[in-house]
């Protein structure tokens, strides 16, 4: 059993070390290839060798034993840290990653650290599977699409010194490190990959080397060893409890207050990974890095290594304060990235904040915590997984194309990349066309806090009603400019044969996988995540599992409908029928417009930022304020309980 | 009374364009009786309509045609599932999803009087679509019920335990039945600055589909109301009558508002109106 999951972890990390070594592009070609094939194989064989049963517990095939592999981990990514912060000048990561390092050893020394119990190092059920899926799916995909981005993106910014054998070395190292984490059972195992994908992030924020990324990338590494530092101290605090570092048992049920000070350090440090305000900058900084950098960080891990820790946790955190306060986090996050989308321009940053808003939803549900609000949080990450996944590619390829982000440049995109306009409307039909797996949790969701009494039902009700209503605007605006045609020149015509087989090949697998979940959505429900949802809380009704077929009838059509009439409209292209209405003004075609007193312009179309009404800086400001004092509450709360 | 649910969204898809078409048809002859004109006969809305139906439509480019299509068949389906026992809140996204169609049909057209008709539309989905999450949820919460057979079964009167959101359906009802001072993205008094808004450039049988979809969109509006007095069907559809004569009047005695004004207003009459009456539903039940 051990070794498939030890193979799963080793394998992509031994294949980063290969890459390290390939400086042949076609070579590297064919590694990522077929070391993808491999690790997606590898994922889809353990999920299902083990996925049609329940939680399953083992440990390290015959006879390996972690021995102080932990700590010597440990220290070597604090020599690391160490090191880079020493030549870049930077005191605050190294600080923290001591902090870290001396809780480790003082249990080590101090001969406190429990050993692990027979049998408990991997915990492996329904979420690992939904996890191991996405990352070993949607994260190969997303190497294999660096393959093309890269080149197009060294092109087009030659000044930057290309150093691609680390950066698909640590794209793999990621997927190793993620697999690591999801199938953890004992804690201090879980924190070692949970610092690994920190790392793996901060280098991969960095990539560039510039002066502006490097900050960002340690805005990212100080903030996740903020968090990570918390996870120390909660391992340290746990050991003084009996089971207390074995998650499952931990979280097998609501907790006792002797657990909550431990409990509230988790779920910080859950927070600052998944970028929760006051913490959401690091990931905003992430949107300078390559566009495949942010499509890794915001689909199939680091964000959703956050997320899955505090859906873990929920079981032991819900009916507490605690879990109200994570909530609150959470939903107040939705709603302050909500406003501060509508207000923003680079594309990739709205795409950001809709991460961070979604990934509030998920933090809401599990801070409440019941059967649905699981089920709800589980369906947002496979959703999101894949069409977010699909759209920062998507941005990605029109970036190298257009040389911009700026959504304000993708205008008639559907005229001048028709099939990478069918690919961005899936996307986009995946993460919000309304009746969708998105709507679906939100409306779970909904749902769900009708049954919350007092004035907090009442609030998130009004949070959620308004977050939700916000994101059709920034969402609207996208498909606008997506969908607004125009002639193309001849020239416009060849930019899209442009685009590598690689980035096809991820897109079109990555849009296909978004229908197929969709069509699916029933069986995944009744099959995994349901059954999920269940165990985790199992004194609760069946009722939610099945869902309404009109629903899902629904969901298919509005999501295939702008994608199918897109892909219908390229392919019929007529601007001969007529030209706009311009009051009267002659119009030629291409939108060249005749002036009053002679000469002409073209018409050029802006969309509205709600300037005056919602300012993003503000609200940005003020939602940090207001999630940071709730978190400060958070953790004091767990003290107190105490 | 006691048919299936089906034959109920059966009824609406077909019957809710007379409903709103005659609807129309007493609008406008009530307008005119307001600034002393006799008006067209009541029908006027339908012949209307034939006439554009007949009449070739000025295409400018291959999408328009379909996305108006969307949108009147996401607009039916709104009211069929509602009246067809889907989850109420549910529709709500259903019913925004209809109303994002308009926004794309005349966003594609990439000319400028369509797309600022098509963002003013967007902003108004913005400004009205909090409202009608916050009124689906609070009613299913008053009756403990779910779908629009539940609230009318249910033994609970949704009105007097929701007064707060009555005040702010009239408000965002204004949005949504397109009258001033909220029209903002279409322009139905000849003589304001945008032209047509976001219908702009759409013509002959497009613009009949518009006017079906706003038929529907009336419609629904009327079972919301319904939802509000579920004891007693007569008495809802009363009070619609008697509010929308209110909306022409206010239509006929205002002018048009900025787009700051709208959202601001609209923003703040649903929390402090829905927002109150949720809180107060919470605090007490």
């Amino acid at each position: 059993m051990g070794s498939l999951i030890v193979f799963l972890v080793a394998f992509p990390i031994l294949a980063g070390g290969v890459l390290l070594g390939v400086r042949n592009g076609n070579l590297r070609n064919a590694i990522v290839v077929l070391a993808g094939l491999v690790v997606a194989g590898a994922s889809i064989a353990t999920a299902v060798t083990f996925g049609n049963g329940n939680a399953v517990f083992f440990d390290l095939p015959n006879g390996l034993t972690l021995g102080r592999s932990l700590l010597a981990a440990e220290i070597a990514i604090a020599a690391f840290v160490v090191v880079v912060s020493i030549q870049n000048r930077r005191i605050l990561a190294p600080i923290l990653v001591l902090g870290q390092l001396a809780t480790s050893l003082y249990l080590e020394l101090a001969g406190k650290m429990p050993e692990v119990e027979p049998g408990r190092l991997f915990w492996f059920d329904r979420l690992s599977v939904v996890m191991v899926l996405i990352i070993g799916i949607v994260g190969t995909l997303i190497c294999v699409h660096s393959l093309g981005y890269m080149r197009g993106f060294h092109r087009s910014s030659p000044m930057i010194k290309g150093r691609r054998t680390i950066f698909f070395a640590l794209l793999f190292v990621f997927l190793g490190a993620m697999f690591g984490l999801v199938v953890s059972n004992y804690l201090p195992l879980m924190q070692v990959f949970w610092e690994i994908t920190t790392i793996c992030s901060f280098l991969l924020i960095g990539y560039t080397r510039t002066k502006e990324t490097t900050g960002y990338a340690f805005d990212a590494l100080n903030m996740n060893m903020l968090g990570g530092l918390g996870f120390s101290i909660a391992i340290l605090m746990l050991t003084g409890q009996p089971d207390g570092l074995d998650l499952a048992k931990l979280t097998a049920g609501p907790a006792t207050a002797a657990l909550m000070p431990a409990l509230a350090l988790l779920c910080l440090a859950g927070l600052t990974k998944a970028a929760q305000m006051p913490f959401s900058s690091w990931l905003l900084g992430a949107m300078y890095a390559p566009s495949p950098t942010s499509a890794l960080l915001h689909s199939s891990t680091m964000v959703k290594a956050g997320v899955f820790l505090l859906l873990r946790l929920s079981p032991a955190i819900a009916g507490s304060n605690l879990g109200m306060l994570v909530a609150f986090t959470g939903m107040l996050t939705f709603l302050f990235v909500s406003l501060v989308g509508v207000t923003e321009q680079n594309t990739k940053k709205v795409l950001a904040y809709s991460t961070i808003g979604s990934l509030g939803l998920i933090v809401g549900c599990a801070g409440l915590g019941s059967p649905e609000l699981i089920w709800a949080g589980v369906m947002i990450i496979i959703f999101h997984a894949l069409a977010k996944g699909l759209l920062f590619l998507v941005v990605g390829t029109i970036e190298n194309r257009f040389y911009t982000k700026d959504m304000e440049n993708f205008d008639a995109l559907l005229s001048r990349l028709p099939k990478v306009s069918v690919l961005a409307l899936t996307g986009i039909a995946g993460m919000f066309i309304a009746p969708f797996g998105i709507v679906v949790a939100k409306w779970t969701a909904i749902r769900a806090f009708l049954d919350i009494p007092g004035w907090q039902g009442a609030a998130l009700l009004v949070i959620m009603a308004f977050g939700s209503s916000l994101t059709i605007f920034y969402w609207g605006k996208l498909l606008i400019k997506v969908l607004a045609m125009r002639p193309v020149t001849e020239h416009e015509r060849t930019i899209e044969k442009r685009v590598s087989r690689f980035e096809w090949l991820a897109e079109i697998t990555l849009a296909l996988g978004v229908i197929v979940v969709t069509c699916f959505l029933g069986v995944i429900s009744e099959q995994v995540v349901g059954p999920y949802a269940l165990a985790t809380f199992p004194d609760t009704s069946q009722s939610f599992l099945h869902v309404d077929p009109v629903m899902l009838a629904t969901m298919v059509v509005a999501l295939l409908f702008l994608p199918a009439l897109a892909l219908w409209a390229a392919r019929h292209e007529r601007y001969d029928l007529a030209d706009f209405y311009a009051a009267g003004r002659p119009v030629t075609s291409g939108g060249v417009m005749g002036m009053a007193l002679g000469g002409s312009r073209t018409v050029s179309l802006r969309n509205y930022y709600l300037e005056g009404v919602v300012n993003g800086r503000l609200a940005f400001r003020a939602g940090s304020i207001v999630c940071g004092s709730l978190l400060v509450a958070l953790v004091a709360t767990g003290m107190v309980a105490r | 009374m006691s048919l299936h649910p089906a034959v109920y969204a059966v009824l609406f898809v077909l019957l809710a364009p007379v409903f709103g078409g005659l609807l129309a048809g007493i609008d406008r002859i009530t307008s005119a009786r307001m600034q002393s004109r006799v008006g067209p006969p009541l029908l006027q809305p339908f012949y209307d309509l034939g006439k554009l139906l007949q009449k070739d439509a000025r295409q400018v480019n291959p999408l328009v045609e379909p996305l108006l299509l969307g949108h009147v068949a996401f607009m039916a389906a709104t009211g069929a599932m509602i009246l067809g026992g889907t989850d109420l809140i549910f529709t709500a996204f259903v019913f925004a999803l209809a109303a994002l169609f308009l926004v794309l049909a005349a966003g594609s057209v990439n000319s400028p009087f369509s797309f600022a008709g098509a963002e003013r539309e967007l902003i108004v989905l913005l400004a009205s679509e909090p409202f009608f999450i916050l009124m689906l949820a609070a009613i299913c919460k008053v009756t403990d019920q779910s779908t629009f057979g539940g609230v009318l079964g249910s033994a609970v009167m949704v009105a007097p335990k929701l007064p707060g959101m009555l005040i702010a359906f009239s408000f965002v009802a204004t949005i949504k039945l397109r009258k001033s001072p909220f029209d903002i993205s279409t322009s139905h008094h000849a003589h304001q600055e945008l032209v047509s808004g976001l219908t702009s450039d759409m013509s002959g049988r497009l613009l009949g589909y518009v006017e079906v979809a706003h038929w529907y969109e009336s419609a629904i509006l009327a079972v919301f109301v319904i939802l509000f007095f579920n004891w007693s069907v007569p008495l809802g559809l009363l009070v619609f009558a008697v509010a929308y004569g209110l909306e022409v009047l206010v239509d006929n005695s205002t002018s048009r508002a900025k787009w700051q004004l709208v959202l601001r207003s609209t923003w703040v009459v649903t929390l402090l109106f829905s927002g109150g009456n949720v809180l107060a539903l919470f605090l007490i039940k």
